[in-house]
C-alpha cells in the first residue's frame, strides 16, 4: 500500500518534470522512427491510401542497389575529407586564437559567423563564387585551374562540398576546441616550459593528449554531420554533375520522394542509420580510449 | 491543492475555448490556398488571386509557391501529410492519378465539355471520372530570334525551311557566320532528359498506342536504342548541336538563366526550350519580340514524322482536395477555375498576364507572347507531336543524369543507350 502510493507520487513528480519532453521526444522522434521500421516493409508510394506489407525485400532491393552503394561510398570520401580539414583548420585556429594575439575576440567571432549562416544560403552563394565569381577570376588572370567551374566537373565538385564544409564548421569546432584550451591547466605547460619542451614538442606530447575530449566531441559532432548532410549538397551541386555529387542523404531523399518509392528510400534511411550509429559509437568508444586522466 | 487543480482546468477550458472561436472566426471568409508548381509565373498568379479576391466577397485566394527543386509530387505530398493540403493543387500530368483518393470529381462541371480535343486524358480516371483541371498547354522546341537568323540568311527567315538535320546544321553554319554564336543547349537534367530525349519517344508513332508499345518494349528490356532509327536520327541532332553550341568548352556549367540572356540579347540565333521561357526572354528581348518554334529534326528524310512538328501538351493539372477542405473550400475552388475559363477578365489574365495558353475552346483572347502564337500556328496546321508526360517520376533526374554525361563526353553513344536502358528496365 505504502509503496505504491510512493510509485504513485514519484510518478507524479517525473511527470511534472519531464513529461512534457518525454511526450515530445516520444512524438516526434521514437514513434516516426518506429513507424518508418514498419513502412520500409510494404510497398508504399507516399500518397496513396493502401499498401501491401511486402516483408524484407526492399531491404534486398536496397542490397543489390549499386547506386545506393556507389552514392555511401562517395559519402564516405566526403566524410573522410571534412571530418580531417575541419579538425585541423578548428585545432589550428583555436592554436592561434587562444596564443594572445591582437583581436583575438574580433577574430573568434567572424570564424564562428559561417556556422550561424543557414546550410541554403551557404550554398547559393559559395554557388555563385564557384560558378560565376572563380571563373571570373580564372579567366581574366589566364589560371587554368579556375577557368571552368568546378562545379561542372565530377572530382572537383566534391571538393567544392568539402570547401564549403571545412568553411561552415571549422568556426565551430574551434570553439570546442579553445573551450579544451583555456580550460588546460597552466602548471603542466609551465612544468614542461621549465623542462626545456620547444613549441612542437609542446603540442604533440602535452596539448594534444590533454585536448582528447574536445577531439572526441568535435569528431563525433562533424562525422555525424558529415553523413547527414543535405542542405549544402542541395543548394551548391544539386548532386550534379549528372548525380555524381549525390549523397547518400540526398539519394535518400530522391528515392523516397521523387521516385516515389517511399518503401525502399525507408529502408535506405534505416540502413544508413544503423552504419552511421555504428561508425559513431565506435569512434567514441576508441576515442575515449585516448583521454588522459589526470 | 484543490485551488491548482480549478486553477489548471480553468487555463483548460480557456484554450478549448479560444481555440473554437478562432475556428470559428476563419470560417467568415473562405480560404482557398493554391499550390503553384510553375515558378515562372508566381507574381502573375499572385496579381490574379488579388485581382479575384476583390472582384469576390467571402473568399480569398491564396498562392502558394512550390519551391524550386522540389516537385510538385513531394510538396503536394508533405503537405498533405502535414494536414495541410493545398485546396488546389498544380501537378504534373502523370502525378495526377496518384491523388485519386484525395482528389475532387470534377466530371460535372462545365468546363469537362468545353475542354480542347485529349487534354483531360491524363485527369481522368478509367471509370470516366475527370479529377483534373488542365491549366495549360506548352510546347517544345528550338526557340529562334528572327532578327538573328534573319540576318545569317540574308532576307526573310523561313521556319518550315527546316527538315533535316542537314538543314539545321546549313543554319548554324550561317548563323556563325554571320558572326553570332549558333546555339546554347541549357544543361539542366529535365531539359535534356524529359523534353530533349523525350523526341526519341514521342516519335516513335503517330499514335499513343504505338508509343505504349514503344514504352512496355523498354520496360521489358526488348527496346535496342542503339539500333533505334528515331533515337540514332535525335543523337545525330544532338552531335550538331554540341557542335555549335557556344558553351561547348564548359557544357555542363550554364545554368537556365543564361539561356534567355543570351537568346534575347541575340548573342545566339537559337535556344532548345520551351514556351514557358517567354517571360525570361522577354526580359532581355531585343528582337522586337520576334520569336517563334523550329522542330526537333531527327533524320536527313524531310518527310518523316516529328521533322516538322514540334511536342504540344497539357504539361499542369489543377486537382482540388476532397479529403482536408470544407465544403465551402471546395465550392470556392470550383468557384475559382470556372472563373479562369468563363470570365473574361480571367481569361485575359490567364492567357496575357500569365502567359498561359489554355485548354479551353471557348476561350478566344488572342495572345500576345510570340511563342505562343507559334505553337498555335503548329496546332493549326496539325503538326503536333504527342508531348510525353507519362514518363516515370524520377526520369527526367536519372536519365537526364545520362545525357549530361553524353553533353559533356563522358559516355559515348552506346553508354547513353545501354544507361537509359538500364534505366527503363530497372523500373519497379
Amino acid at each position: 500500500m505504502d509503496t505504491a502510493k510512493s510509485f504513485l507520487k514519484k510518478l507524479r513528480t517525473f511527470l511534472i518534470f519531464a513529461g512534457p519532453t518525454t511526450f515530445v521526444f516520444l512524438s516526434v522522434v521514437i514513434f516516426p522512427f518506429i513507424f518508418g521500421i514498419y513502412l520500409s516493409l510494404t510497398n508504399w508510394d507516399g500518397i496513396a491510401s493502401a499498401y501491401r506489407f511486402i516483408g524484407f525485400s526492399n531491404y534486398l532491393t536496397v542490397f543489390q542497389d549499386q547506386f545506393f552503394w556507389n552514392s555511401f561510398l562517395l559519402t564516405v570520401r566526403y566524410v573522410l575529407y571534412t571530418v580531417v580539414f575541419v579538425n585541423l583548420v578548428a585545432f589550428a585556429l583555436a592554436y592561434l586564437l587562444t596564443s594572445g594575439i591582437k583581436g583575438e575576440k574580433v577574430l573568434r567571432a567572424g570564424f564562428f559567423v559561417p556556422n550561424l549562416i543557414g546550410g541554403i544560403i551557404l550554398g547559393l552563394i559559395w554557388h555563385f563564387v564557384f560558378s560565376r565569381a572563380l571563373v571570373f577570376l580564372g579567366k581574366s588572370l589566364n589560371l587554368e585551374l579556375f577557368s571552368y567551374s568546378w562545379l561542372a566537373n565530377p572530382q572537383k565538385a566534391l571538393w567544392t562540398l568539402v570547401i564549403v564544409s571545412v568553411w561552415q564548421y571549422s568556426g565551430y569546432m574551434m570553439l570546442i576546441h579553445i573551450a579544451g584550451l583555456v580550460n588546460m591547466p597552466k602548471e603542466v605547460i609551465e612544468a614542461a616550459l621549465i623542462d626545456g619542451a620547444n613549441d612542437g614538442q609542446r603540442i604533440i606530447r602535452i596539448i594534444l593528449p590533454l585536448m582528447a575530449p574536445s577531439f572526441v566531441v568535435s569528431m563525433f559532432l562533424t562525422l555525424q554531420r558529415g553523413f547527414m548532410v543535405y542542405d549544402v549538397n542541395l543548394a551548391l551541386t544539386n548532386g550534379g554533375p549528372f548525380r555524381s555529387t549525390e549523397l547518400i542523404s540526398m539519394h535518400v531523399y530522391k528515392k523516397a520522394f521523387l521516385a516515389q518509392e517511399y518503401g525502399i528510400g525507408q529502408s535506405q534511411a534505416f540502413i544508413l542509420f544503423v552504419m552511421v550509429a555504428a561508425i559513431t559509437l565506435t569512434q567514441v568508444y576508441f576515442s575515449k580510449k585516448l583521454e588522459v586522466e589526470m | 491543492m484543490k485551488k491548482a487543480r480549478l486553477l489548471t482546468l480553468a487555463l483548460c477550458l480557456m484554450l478549448m475555448f479560444s481555440l473554437s472561436s478562432a475556428l470559428g472566426f476563419a470560417q467568415t471568409t473562405v480560404h482557398v490556398t493554391v499550390l503553384n508548381s510553375k515558378g515562372e509565373i508566381q507574381t502573375q498568379l499572385e496579381e490574379i488571386a488579388e485581382h479575384y479576391n476583390r472582384a469576390t466577397s467571402g473568399v480569398k485566394v491564396e498562392i502558394v509557391p512550390c519551391p524550386v527543386g522540389q516537385s510538385p509530387f513531394e510538396r503536394t505530398m508533405a503537405m498533405y501529410s502535414a494536414g495541410n493540403a493545398p485546396t488546389i493543387a498544380m501537378l504534373d500530368p502523370a502525378d495526377v492519378v496518384r491523388f485519386q483518393d484525395k482528389a475532387l470529381d470534377l466530371t460535372a462541371e462545365q468546363w469537362v465539355r468545353d475542354a480542347i480535343e485529349r487534354s483531360l486524358d491524363r485527369s481522368t480516371l478509367p471509370n470516366g471520372r475527370v479529377i483534373g483541371f488542365p491549366f495549360t498547354v506548352e510546347a517544345y522546341g528550338f526557340i529562334y530570334n528572327k532578327q538573328v537568323v534573319d540576318k545569317a540568311v540574308g532576307g526573310k527567315f523561313d521556319p518550315m525551311s527546316i527538315k533535316t538535320t542537314a538543314d539545321l546544321e546549313a543554319l548554324f553554319r550561317k548563323i556563325e557566320s554571320s558572326g553570332t554564336g549558333a546555339l546554347v543547349i541549357s544543361p539542366m537534367d529535365w531539359s535534356l532528359g524529359a523534353h530533349f530525349l523525350a523526341v526519341s519517344y514521342t516519335t516513335q508513332s503517330a499514335n499513343s498506342s504505338g508509343i505504349d508499345e514503344f514504352f512496355s518494349k523498354l520496360r521489358d528490356g526488348k527496346a535496342n536504342l542503339a539500333a533505334n532509327r528515331q533515337f540514332i536520327g535525335l543523337m545525330d541532332t544532338f552531335d550538331t548541336m554540341k557542335k555549335y553550341n557556344v558553351d561547348k568548352n564548359d557544357p555542363l556549367s550554364g545554368t537556365y538563366d543564361r539561356g534567355p540572356e543570351l537568346l534575347g540579347e541575340g548573342k545566339v540565333g537559337i535556344w532548345f526550350m520551351g514556351n514557358w521561357a517567354w517571360p525570361n526572354i522577354n526580359e532581355f528581348d531585343t528582337a522586337n519580340g520576334q520569336y517563334g518554334f523550329l522542330p526537333v529534326p531527327i533524320s536527313n528524310n524531310p518527310d518523316d514524322y516529328g521533322n516538322s512538328q514540334i511536342p504540344v501538351g497539357v504539361t499542369k493539372y489543377f486537382i482540388v482536395d476532397a479529403e482536408q477542405s470544407t465544403e465551402a473550400q471546395q465550392k470556392e475552388a470550383r468557384n475559382f477555375l470556372n472563373w479562369l475559363v468563363y470570365d473574361e477578365k480571367g481569361q485575359e489574365y490567364v492567357v496575357n498576364q500569365a502567359n498561359v495558353i489554355p485548354a479551353f475552346k471557348n476561350v478566344t483572347v488572342e495572345p500576345k507572347d510570340p511563342l505562343a502564337k507559334s505553337i498555335l500556328e503548329y496546332v493549326m496546321n496539325g503538326k503536333t507531336l504527342e508531348f510525353m508526360t507519362q514518363l516515370p517520376a524520377d526520369h527526367w533526374s536519372v536519365v537526364g543524369a545520362s545525357m549530361q554525361k553524353y553533353l559533356a563526353g563522358a559516355i559515348d553513344r552506346n553508354g547513353l543507350a545501354d544507361e537509359i536502358e538500364a534505366y527503363w528496365s530497372n523500373l519497379q
